[in-house]
């Protein structure tokens, strides 16, 4: 016991000190100096990855937003995250119907942007996806009088 | 594919890492010796001096408690610190002190929402008072801070059980010493490489607040959407690298900031491979018997591979509710086996949209903690099971135990057992009591094999210092943030304490010249290791395991949780 206190002695002074200097190096520089270089080489990952209309920040590609307008492709809400940002091309394709009485745009032309937009597959695994916000932008620009008071 | 580019990775790291913690000259030393000097300096250490395993353990203790009373402030008056663009409040001493001990133990249980309530609200416009959620300077200085300490401890304390097993060793090293080069050595380097990368592939990293963008409908609804920014990259690639798994989301590498896209999944399970697998070799090397990493790694990896057929059984799982649709089903059961396997605990899915038997080979992972197990810890827990078997083998075959040519004793016997009862105690108790005092209840959990599987879940993951869980912010009551950090702070520090005992008490001891025991090097012995460690945690558990995700699996829920 005494060989104890006489360890706790010689050790919490150094052992404080420690705490401070990891604190500082850990959850200050590091972190700091990260940010640093992500802002300057990495400035739109580093910012969340946002996504212009017409100059204006709409929203991040890789976050879903609301959609509910028959327009447009609307994202899944049952996900892990809430924020899921993509749907199986599967979904989309069962979305097109829908988007196609609304717009007048047709089935062919709305498959084919969802062909486009395809985004990867891993090997044998996953399924072939697409980002519902992208989809939407890209229907926008297609300047079909449907997206008249979005453009 | 992943396992073998972890395990091969593994084998290139493992050489640099022996020669970090052997003080062999490095190319690094012209950069790095004069600040690790400046560290010794200022906290008036003496590098060379070496410790006993009780002086060690003791170091490590106190510098970790001091960390986190440290962290614990910042936790409780995050509300008046700078940093907080979200005006976050401070939290409430329970959840703090819970929130402390879980990021200081590896283990990274969390009972609130980094983001506040704005989880799960796709268009969340604004934050609810009163919410817990974390400001920039808690993510850093807090929860940041400790994920890097706790993995450089529990680096720390696995070598120095090692060094107690190299022969000639005079002491353990020098804690100080090897937190410090851990850092600057190994987490450093590999993080920073790490984050640049995350940040690369999407994962931001930024110190202004939560951008308020008006949607593309918003051009006729006014609708807004909040964008959860904040430094982000820095942190995922601690949590993953040091097996915290603390996310910086409440709904940690599902949401899309933390793990965007297939290439940064498959790189945060790499990382969460990288050093525990690696460890796994610096054991036979700074031992200098290489061969003697065999029983371990292929003990953890056959572990692993059963988890992986057991998970994989229901059938090649398809995206489901719970899941992302970028990662699919396969990666996301793969994440959830990865995760339990090395004790990290950061999830890519829901469990609650997984498969009974998914949980069930979590479970496994978790309460054999040696698959390969967490940072250090895991092949601390595998040399226990080495001797553990080291001595039913002998008792069967009547020769004397021994490992590494080291007789094993009555006492490393006692201490490898009481290590290893930790363990169900520290589960089964509270899970036991979470129903009997009507805790279970208070938070909406039942006792059908669905509720008894999240609260049997929540210790045990807390046991095992791993993090995931099903209970997430319900759990944020006195009961369960009072229990569940007894028990991470348990299971953390007393099996540590034990195994650092075990290896002190190595030092010193003769060593035995002819091979009369039993080869532990060989495929049999590794396939004998699986099997009793098999027998003796599965048996442990059983009843527990069987009224749990077995019971449902067998009542024919899919995903019920």
């Amino acid at each position: 016991m005494m060989n104890f206190k006489r360890e706790f002695r010689q050790n919490y002074s150094p052992a404080m000190r420690l705490a401070v200097i990891s604190l500082v190096l850990c959850g200050l520089v590091f972190p700091l100096v990260i940010t640093g270089i992500a802002q300057v080489f990495l400035p739109s990952q580093a910012n969340g990855s946002l996504v212009q209309l017409h100059g204006k920040n709409v929203g991040s590609s890789l976050i879903a937003q609301t959609f509910s307008l028959p327009i447009f492709f609307h994202p899944r809400n049952d996900s892990a995250s809430g924020v899921d940002p993509d749907i199986t091309v599967k979904d989309a394709y069962s979305q097109i119907p829908r988007i196609s009485s609304a717009t007048d745009i047709s089935v062919d032309m709305l498959q084919q942007i969802v062909n486009q937009n395809e985004e990867g597959t891993f090997w044998i695994f996953g399924t072939p996806y697409v980002n519902v916000l992208r989809l939407n932008l890209v229907l926008i620009q297609t300047n079909n009088s449907a997206y008249g008071a979005f453009q | 594919m992943i396992l073998v580019v972890a395990i091969l990775s593994g084998r290139f790291l493992a050489p640099y890492i022996t020669r970090v913690f052997s003080r062999s000259p490095s190319r690094l030393d012209k950069v790095l010796n004069p600040i690790e000097k400046g560290i010794y300096r200022l906290i008036s250490v003496d590098p060379a001096r070496g410790m006993g395993w009780k002086e060690y353990f003791l170091a490590a203790l106190v510098v970790n408690i001091f960390q986190m009373a440290i962290a614990f402030i910042i936790f409780a008056f995050q509300g008046v610190l700078p940093l907080n663009p979200q005006g976050f409040p401070g939290l409430s001493w329970d959840l703090a002190f819970m929130q402390v001990i879980s990021f200081g133990t590896n283990t990274n249980l969390q009972h609130y929402n980094g983001e506040g309530n704005c989880i799960q609200l796709p268009n969340c416009a604004a934050l609810t008072p009163g919410v817990p959620g974390l400001s920039y300077l808690s993510e850093m200085m807090a929860v940041q801070f400790l994920q890097f300490t706790s993995a450089a401890t529990g680096i720390c304390v696995a070598v120095a059980m090692i060094r107690g097993f190299v022969a000639h060793s005079k002491d353990l090293g020098n804690f100080y010493v090897d937190f410090t080069r851990s850092l600057t050595r190994i987490l450093f380097p590999l993080c920073f490489v790490a984050s640049l990368v995350f940040v690369g592939l999407g994962v931001p990293q930024t110190l202004t607040g939560y951008h308020i963008v008006s949607t593309v409908e918003g051009a006729t609804t006014r609708a807004t959407q909040t964008i959860l920014v904040g430094p982000v990259a820095s942190l995922v690639s601690i949590m993953q690298l040091g097996t915290n798994g603390g996310g910086y989301y409440g709904a940690n590498s599902a949401y899309p900031f933390q793990n965007p896209n297939p290439a940064s999944d498959i790189f945060q399970i790499f990382l969460m491979l990288l050093i525990p697998t690696t460890l796994c070799f610096v054991f036979g090397q700074l031992t200098g018997k290489k061969r003697e990493t065999r029983p371990i790694l292929w003990g953890a990896y056959s572990l692993f591979a059963l988890d992986l057929l057991i998970a994989f059984t229901p059938n090649l799982p398809v995206v489901g509710p719970g899941m992302e649709v970028r990662f699919g089903g396969f990666f996301s059961v793969f994440w959830t086996v990865v995760t339990t396997a090395v004790t990290t605990g950061s999830v890519n899915a829901s469990l609650s949209g997984l498969n009974p038997l998914v949980i069930l080979s979590a479970f496994n992972g978790m309460l054999i903690q040696a698959t390969p197990g967490g940072k250090g810890v895991g092949v601390m827990y595998m040399v226990m099971f080495i001797i553990l078997t080291v001595f039913i083998v002998g008792l069967m075959s009547g020769r004397t135990p021994e490992y590494l040519g080291l007789k094993i004793t009555a006492r490393d016997v006692k201490l490898v057992m009481i290590a290893f009862l930790v363990h169900p105690v520290i589960v089964l108790v509270p899970t036991v009591l979470a129903y009997s005092t009507g805790a279970a209840g208070a938070i909406g959990v039942g006792t059908s094999s669905i509720g008894f599987t999240k609260i049997f879940y929540e210790f045990t993951s807390a046991a095992a210092n791993n993090g995931s869980d099903f209970l997430g912010a319900s759990a944020n009551t006195p009961f369960f943030n009072i229990s569940t950090a007894l028990v991470m702070f348990l299971g953390r520090f007393a099996p540590i304490g034990l195994l650092l005992s075990l290896g002190g008490s190595m030092i010193n001891r003769k060593r035995l010249t002819t091979e009369a025991g039993v080869r532990t090097d060989s495929p049999l012995f590794a396939l004998i290791l699986v099997g009793s460690i098999l027998v003796l945690v599965l048996l442990t558990f059983f009843p527990f395991l069987a009224l749990g995700p077995i019971l449902e699996f067998f009542q024919g829920h899919v995903n019920g949780f």
